[in-house]
């Protein structure tokens, strides 16, 4: 972004000064001694582990911290010259708009275009004005042909956008987004995020966006602040943050610095443009060793960046998988569910089979079909046509027809729906719950209160109800499933899921997990299936699939466009001439 | 899963009449239905409530209200029949019941009831089209000059009471997931985990409504729009009219006045006791074919095509890789048929012309 854009010495939109801030009840400080300004015209990008603060200093910045949320507060904070910890949301609400992470608990209407219009209404604007205005901002968002539409009927980025737009339509001059992307397939995400940058810049909104995949909005951002236990832990240019985070917190740096570093080459790059940049700058060329970009041409890279993807015929001939029994054998599956009074076809004619102890990611963009396949495996989505069988302990024997399907332990996207009730012990009775607890680590907790949990340990203690009274002694059930488990997990806790998933494959589970995360699956998986809409577009081991395609690939992969190489370790060991060896 | 009641953004004329129209028109629909007790008035006015729903294209909320309704109607009749002993037709003797005394099941009282379940039916099918068919934000935008915090509250209970009902779908499917040795879920605690997370929902609808200036609603005065937004937008905009709505006011008055001068003139001769008496008159039959005719109010002719020029020559391809047919009448030879059908009759050299399926 160009200085002119970035109005530096004009008024701040945002100033914070020796911000500290308690909630409720709370003896530790969520934010500590927080001080920072935000340009007219700047896109800054907040980035921290989780409970570093970064939510908390959104919704101080919008005044809904302390208005709403209460609790103790200290020094001062001023969006576009209003006080707002004197005047509050209401009064900031023309300077300062707000998307959080769920835009389902953000919308009040029903309509899109009611929606849209709602903030307009609230302020007194004649109609003619919030009529110009939400077609205004429908058009820059790219969605004036979803103000007809019931906003239950919008697909997870689709009413990411209306929320954005509501947040838009008073045109304020500062956006605050807290992880916009998380529930997004990779497609909607960078069409956000670009979408943001687009507005930034001609727009000249300022924004400041916290996210945990900052590999998908670094090379967007003008500067970093990167929070740690409740204070700014850095705050400077994006190719600095990277010599930061390699330095000091590993757990931000993104998968190309990663690469980079690796691989002894500096500077790291902000995105999959400036590493490609860097790897093909001509002052790499007269050295007496191959330059990077060299031996990648050596190595065979696409010249025009081709996808590879393999088709699932062949891979099945290649025999991908093992000879032993399937965990889960789909045959020819069709599930059709009823969309506008209309029914549709959501699978079409599913082949699918995983073997215990396998590990397989299930991808796709929103409405593939991903979670739906996850429902009628585990026997909660009725089937048109086809047949499931689940090989487990307990499939034989169980015969509770009111139950979902036996040999399936599924957990939803929502963790927090299987736990009703105030003690962990509670919602696991007996020995065999103490077994299933000790399956997931949570031994330990049979007398806490699940809300005291911290999030991942509520998600370990939901898939241990699941899989309560499915194991046979250690052994589990044919297959565990996840659905989108990694929503708004910072990297330290996926690492931990990946961890949870490489246990539960060693003691023999077939492990099918429904995600968007390209690199959290290139992390857990060893095969991936690639969905769209309702058919198997690609199936096969993970460092193919996620090295053979755009969207659906690694930003190492995007990097390097050299066939299986996903991971900053394989790209690494590619850049130092030892491809046998990392492949 | 949305429920066949929730309204949905469709192109037809009862969704784009403004909500004044359409209340006018199933309205009166709704006003025939409780001045009359004609069962052959009453099956006309419930006709045409869903005739209007399926031109409008809400036929899933007609079947789910004729079902619902007919679970309504069906303990009308038989508490009816079991607590009115009037009418002559005696067709069961039940002896004497506990606080109801001598139970006689007559016809008449069996008519009766079914009179007033039919009735309940036409009800329902009626605000089922309206809830399917009449966007309910602009209902409350009207609504909200009069008064501002109730038509808010209305908006998001409409907006919450479905959530909640996914929200408890989901909490379903979640018990029904658990393994078996996990302590069972009774209604108890799916209840209280359901109320928990719709005070969630509502702690995160007053956030927002904070952020988008709710709390200084009350205490602005509407903004005057600038001289440059009234030389720039027409009047329409603001008062935002449906060309389909003169004709939904005009089908409610019609139906009104008809069935206030039927009413007049002797139309609703329906009496159940002593003995039943359907009064079948002139007049009860021209004012149910009123009725009936009033359910194509919705009606939309569809737009006639205009032939395409472009795609008059043979040569464009679709993006699926097939090739678009040629607009007009195309000719082709007749089909056979059927085995051993003689060949469709015509004159040598002419041919059948078909119109394309675009």
């Amino acid at each position: 972004m160009s200085e002119l854009a970035i109005r530096r010495g004009a008024a701040p939109t945002l100033a914070i000064a020796g911000l500290t801030y308690s909630y409720p009840r709370s003896a530790q400080p969520v934010l500590s001694d927080i001080s920072m300004e935000i340009a007219p015209g700047e896109f800054v990008l907040l980035a921290g582990r989780s409970a570093s603060g970064k939510s908390t200093l959104l919704k101080a910045a919008c005044g809904l911290v302390p208005h709403f949320h209460g609790g103790e507060i200290e020094g001062g904070v001023a969006v576009a010259g209003l006080d707002a910890i004197e005047s509050g949301p209401g009064e900031l609400a023309g300077a300062v708009g707000y998307v959080a992470q769920d835009p389902e608990t953000q919308v009040v209407s029903t309509t899109v275009a009611a929606e849209i219009e709602l903030p307009l209404e609230l302020r007194g604007d004649a109609a003619a004005a919030r009529a110009r205005a939400v077609e205004e901002v429908a058009l820059a968002l790219a969605i004036p042909h979803l103000l007809g539409r019931t906003v239950d009927t919008l697909s997870g980025g689709e009413l990411q956008r209306v929320a954005l737009a509501a947040a838009l339509v008073t045109r304020p001059r500062l956006v605050l987004l807290d992880e916009p992307t998380s529930q997004l397939d990779p497609v909607a995400g960078d069409e956000l995020i670009w979408l943001l940058r687009r507005l930034n810049e001609e727009w000249g909104v300022a924004v400041l966006l916290a996210e945990h995949r900052l590999e998908r909005c670094l090379a967007a951002a003008d500067r970093v602040i990167a929070m740690d236990a409740a204070r700014i832990a850095f705050d400077g240019p994006p190719t600095d943050f990277l010599s930061w985070a390699h330095d000091s917190s590993p757990a931000l740096s993104t998968p190309a610095a990663r690469l980079f570093s690796l691989a002894g080459i500096e500077p790291l790059p902000t995105g999959v443009r400036a590493a490609r940049a860097l790897l093909e700058a001509p002052d790499r060329a007269g050295a007496e060793d191959p330059t990077p970009s060299e031996r990648l041409q050596l190595l065979g890279r696409h010249p025009h960046g081709q996808p590879q993807t393999p088709h699932p015929s062949k891979l099945r001939e290649e025999g991908v998988g093992s000879s032993a029994p399937p965990a889960l054998r789909i045959r020819g599956l069709w599930v059709e569910l009823t969309r506008d009074d209309a029914p549709h076809d959501v699978l079409r004619g599913i082949d699918l089979e995983v073997n215990r102890g396998e590990r397989v990611a299930l991808m796709g963009r929103n409405g593939a079909g991903k979670s739906t396949l996850l429902k009628a495996i585990a026997g909660l989505a009725p089937t048109a046509a086809g047949k499931i069988e689940i090989d487990g302990p307990k499939s034989r024997a169980q015969d509770d027809k009111s139950a979902h399907r036996p040999g399936v332990a599924l957990l939803t996207q929502s963790p927090g729906d299987y736990l009703v009730r105030e003690r962990v012990g509670d919602e696991l009775p007996g020995e065999v719950g103490v077994a299933a607890l000790r399956v997931v680590g949570l031994e330990h907790a049979v007398d806490a209160d699940p809300r005291d949990l911290s999030g991942g340990e509520r998600q370990r203690l939901a898939l241990a109800i699941a899989l309560a009274g499915q194991m046979e002694g250690e052994e589990l059930p044919g297959l565990v499933a996840l659905d989108e488990p990694t929503r708004g997990m910072d990297r330290t806790r996926k690492d931990d899921l990946v961890a949870l998933i490489g246990d539960l494959a060693g003691r023999g589970a077939g492990v099918v997990v429904a995600t968007h995360d390209v690199e959290f699956a290139s992390a857990f998986a060893e095969r991936v299936v690639l969905l769209g809409a309702g058919v198997t577009i690609a199936d096969g081991p993970m460092a193919e699939v996620l090295s053979g395609g755009w969207y659906f690939a690694t930003e190492v992969a995007r990097v390097l466009d050299l066939p299986g190489v996903v991971t900053p370790e394989q790209g690494a060991a590619a850049l130092r001439g030892e491809m046998g060896e990392a492949r | 899963m949305r429920s066949p009641f929730a309204y949905v953004s469709r192109p037809g004329p009862l969704q784009a009449a403004s909500p004044a129209a359409a209340v006018a028109f199933l309205g009166a629909l709704v006003a025939v239905a409780f001045l009359y007790s004609s069962p052959l008035v009453l099956v006309a006015a419930g006709a045409a409530v869903a005739l209007a729903g399926r031109l409008a294209g809400a036929w899933a909320a007609v079947r789910a209200a004729i079902r619902l309704g007919l679970a309504i109607a069906l303990p009308i009749v038989v508490v009816n029949a079991l607590v009115v002993n009037r009418g002559e037709t005696v067709l069961a003797r039940l002896g004497d019941w506990p606080l109801l005394g001598q139970v006689d099941v007559t016809a008449e009282a069996l008519a009766d009831g079914a009179v007033f379940g039919l009735r309940a039916i036409v009800v329902m099918i009626a605000f089922a089209v309206y809830s399917a068919c009449v966007d309910p934000d602009r209902v409350l935008r009207a609504l909200r000059p009069l008064a501002g915090r109730s038509a808010l509250t209305a908006t998001l209970v409409s907006r919450l009471v479905p959530v909640a009902a996914a929200d408890a779908a989901r909490l379903r499917d979640a018990a029904r997931l658990r393994g078996p040795a996990a302590a069972a879920v009774g209604r108890a605690p799916l209840a209280r985990r359901l109320l928990a997370g719709s005070l969630d929902r509502a702690v995160d609808v007053a956030a927002t409504l904070e952020l988008r200036g709710y709390s200084l609603e009350s205490r602005r005065a509407p903004r005057p729009p600038s001289v440059r937004e009234k030389t720039r937008h027409s009047s329409s905009l603001r008062r935002r009219r449906s060309r389909y709505d003169r004709r939904f006011y005009l089908a409610g008055a019609l139906v009104l006045a008809g069935a206030i001068a039927g009413k007049l003139l002797g139309a609703d001769g329906f009496h159940a006791y002593p003995t039943i008496r359907l009064g079948l008159e002139p007049t009860t039959i021209a004012l149910s074919a009123l009725l009936v005719l009033s359910g194509l109010t919705p009606y939309r002719r569809k737009p006639r095509r205009q032939p395409a020029a472009s795609s008059r020559s043979t040569g464009r391809r679709r993006p699926n890789g097939g090739r678009l047919r040629p607009a007009g009448p195309v000719v082709r030879p007749s089909p056979p048929r059927g085995p051993g059908a003689a060949p469709a009759r015509r004159a040598p050299g002419t041919a059948v012309l078909e119109t394309p399926r675009v």
